[in-house]
């Protein structure tokens, strides 16, 4: 699967605004972004359903139409409802009657958790259970590539689970899976590979622990005392410099000799040293400036905006060439 | 093509299980035909021509119903999703269309039972195979009237305006009154109508005669008109499902 400099716009809004990405068989990749970054306009080109404003979107060596109409998708969509009066039973077993080689339906009920709803209808199911009755329709035509737009949006703590453990056990007999998700313990916990989407555009790409570095390796906060933050950023190691109120925190790949230079200046009032969090990380790669006014950022070597390989950052280029391409 | 049969079963289904439908579409028809031929005047010839128009006009809005199903799983997204399969456009449309020419039977064939078995209308076996047989194929245009709706407007337009277009040509067309009450000018009016042309069809055959050269050129008409109505909604949401 690759996007080559893909762009779609809605009106004067670049929802996609040049993504170059390839994705290798079998990888489990999440596209991890805030509401609004371009997720599922990104899954739209994917699946067909848009064709790019400029650039290039392939599945399997083609148009991704191809791949859909040989069956080699199952997608999970995101602004879906419930299909009106219809079975479960009855509306898996259509989806999965439309595929080549579908998997059979108990299996997929399993799969999904759902077979004490086999014989109830989806529109009066909850919205969580509906939402399980969406993965199994994604499954249903065991499909190599599964999409999987926001799929744990309306499930609880428990269901969420047992999805993502139903996500794996598909993922493991070397099946494609790409979702999308807000929640970056999810991305983090379940992907091999996380790309991070900001207005459109890739902004990091690679393992949970590569963001984290590529973000900053750790956090070294203390109070100012009164100070101001002049030289701070110039500090060894510091990348980034937040302030707020009297308390300063600086993101840093070398929390050794930032402590030992702010020892140096007596700026030791309730130091704090911990490690980044993936959280950190992803509000560093998709800080805009508007929320957080007073931070100073500077994500070097993260495939920011302006640099041109949307593929590059954390990941190695040379090492995705190697893959065979979904 | 089992994609297409499949996907004509299960819309069936879903239409079948629409109370909306049953009643509004089946229903209805069947009780307002008993109810016209019962008050006030019953000459045979009036329980006839009403048999005919009100399975007419029960088949006129099954038809129409079907774009509103359209409009339906648009809103909800089922469209969109059976994108995602290997489906192909093409055989989601042929098996709407199809939905369409299925779900028009119920209420042509309930009115006309209701008009053999309670109302005493006599004909011949023959009268009675071609009557529902013309009446089964003249809803076509309905059918695509209706999908021009569904594919073009959103869900609660759609429901506006099939109702307004089934009111509007069942009364215009003489399906609920016949056409000799309407003063003269809007005779000349409902002559041009659709739903008039398609009655008469039927009720030709309930007269022993075949149906008039005028009434299959005018509904051939109609039937172009709203099969590009049709295909022209439907090219310009296609991209929109």
């Amino acid at each position: 699967m690759s996007f080559t400099g893909a762009v779609k716009a809605f009106g004067a809004v670049r929802a996609v605004d040049g993504v170059d990405l390839r994705i290798g068989r079998g990888e489990t990749v999440a596209l991890l972004g805030r509401n609004g970054a371009g997720k599922s306009t990104a899954i739209s080109l994917l699946l067909g359903l848009y064709a790019p404003d400029a650039g290039t979107v392939e599945l399997f060596g083609g148009e991704p139409e191809r791949a859909v109409r040989a069956g080699l998708v199952g997608a999970m969509l995101q602004e879906a409802r419930a299909v009106p009066r219809v079975t479960v039973r009855e509306l898996v077993r259509f989806v999965a009657g439309r595929y080549p080689d579908p998997l059979p339906l108990q299996r997929v009920l399993e799969l999904a958790g759902i077979t004490e709803l086999a014989a109830r209808r989806v529109d009066r199911l909850s919205g969580g259970q509906q939402q399980r009755v969406r993965f199994a329709v994604a499954l249903a035509g065991n499909p190599s590539l599964l999409v999987l737009d926001e799929p744990t949006a309306a499930l609880d703590v428990e269901a969420r689970r047992a999805f993502w453990e139903s996500m794996r056990a598909y993922a493991r007999a070397g099946r494609t899976v790409l979702f999308s998700t807000h929640y970056l313990e999810e991305a983090d916990a379940y992907a091999d590979r996380i790309l991070v989407l900001d207005r459109g555009r890739i902004v990091a790409d690679g393992t949970g622990e590569q963001l984290r570095q590529a973000a900053g390796g750790s956090l070294v906060a203390f109070d100012l005392a009164g100070r101001g933050r002049e030289g701070l950023q110039l500090l060894p190691g510091v990348r980034a410099v937040e302030v707020r109120g009297d308390r300063a925190r600086l993101r840093t790949d070398d929390s050794d000799a930032t402590v030992v230079a702010l020892a140096g200046m007596g700026a030791i009032r309730n130091l704090e040293v911990a490690p980044a969090s993936l959280d950190d990380a992803f509000l560093a790669l998709t800080a805009d400036g508007t929320e957080r006014p007073d931070s100073t950022e500077r994500p070097e070597g993260t495939g920011r905006p302006d640099g041109t390989d949307g593929s590059g950052g954390a990941r190695g280029t040379d090492e995705t060439d190697e893959m065979e391409t979904v | 093509m089992s994609g297409v049969f499949d996907y004509l079963r299960l819309e069936v289904r879903r239409t079948l299980r629409d109370v909306g439908f049953v009643i509004g579409g089946i229903a209805m028809p069947v009780m307002m035909y008993l109810l016209f031929t019962n008050l006030g005047e019953n000459d045979p010839t009036w329980r006839t021509a009403s048999m005919v128009g009100m399975a007419a006009y029960g088949a006129v809005g099954s038809a129409l119903n079907t774009g509103g199903g359209v409009a339906e799983d648009r809103t909800v997204g089922w469209l969109r999703q059976l994108r995602v399969t290997p489906m192909t456009p093409r055989q989601v449309v042929a098996g709407r269309a199809l939905t369409g020419s299925v779900t028009v039977l119920p209420a042509i064939c309930a009115v006309l039972l209701a008009g053999g078995l309670v109302n005493g209308v006599r004909l011949q076996a023959w009268q009675w195979a071609v009557t529902a047989l013309l009446l089964w194929l003249g809803s076509l245009p309905f059918t695509l009237l209706g999908l021009g709706n569904g594919y073009g407007l959103t869900a609660q337009t759609t429901g506006v305006v099939n109702m307004v277009c089934n009111l509007g040509l069942a009364v215009l067309g003489g399906l609920w009154f016949p056409v000799s009450l309407f003063p003269h000018w809007l005779r000349a009016v409902s002559a041009y109508t659709p739903t008039h042309r398609f009655a008469d069809l039927g009720l030709a055959v309930t007269e022993g005669h075949a149906p008039a050269a005028g009434a299959v050129l005018v509904l051939t008409a109609w039937l172009l008109a709203f099969g590009s109505y049709a295909v022209l909604s439907y090219r310009r949401n296609a991209g929109a499902v």
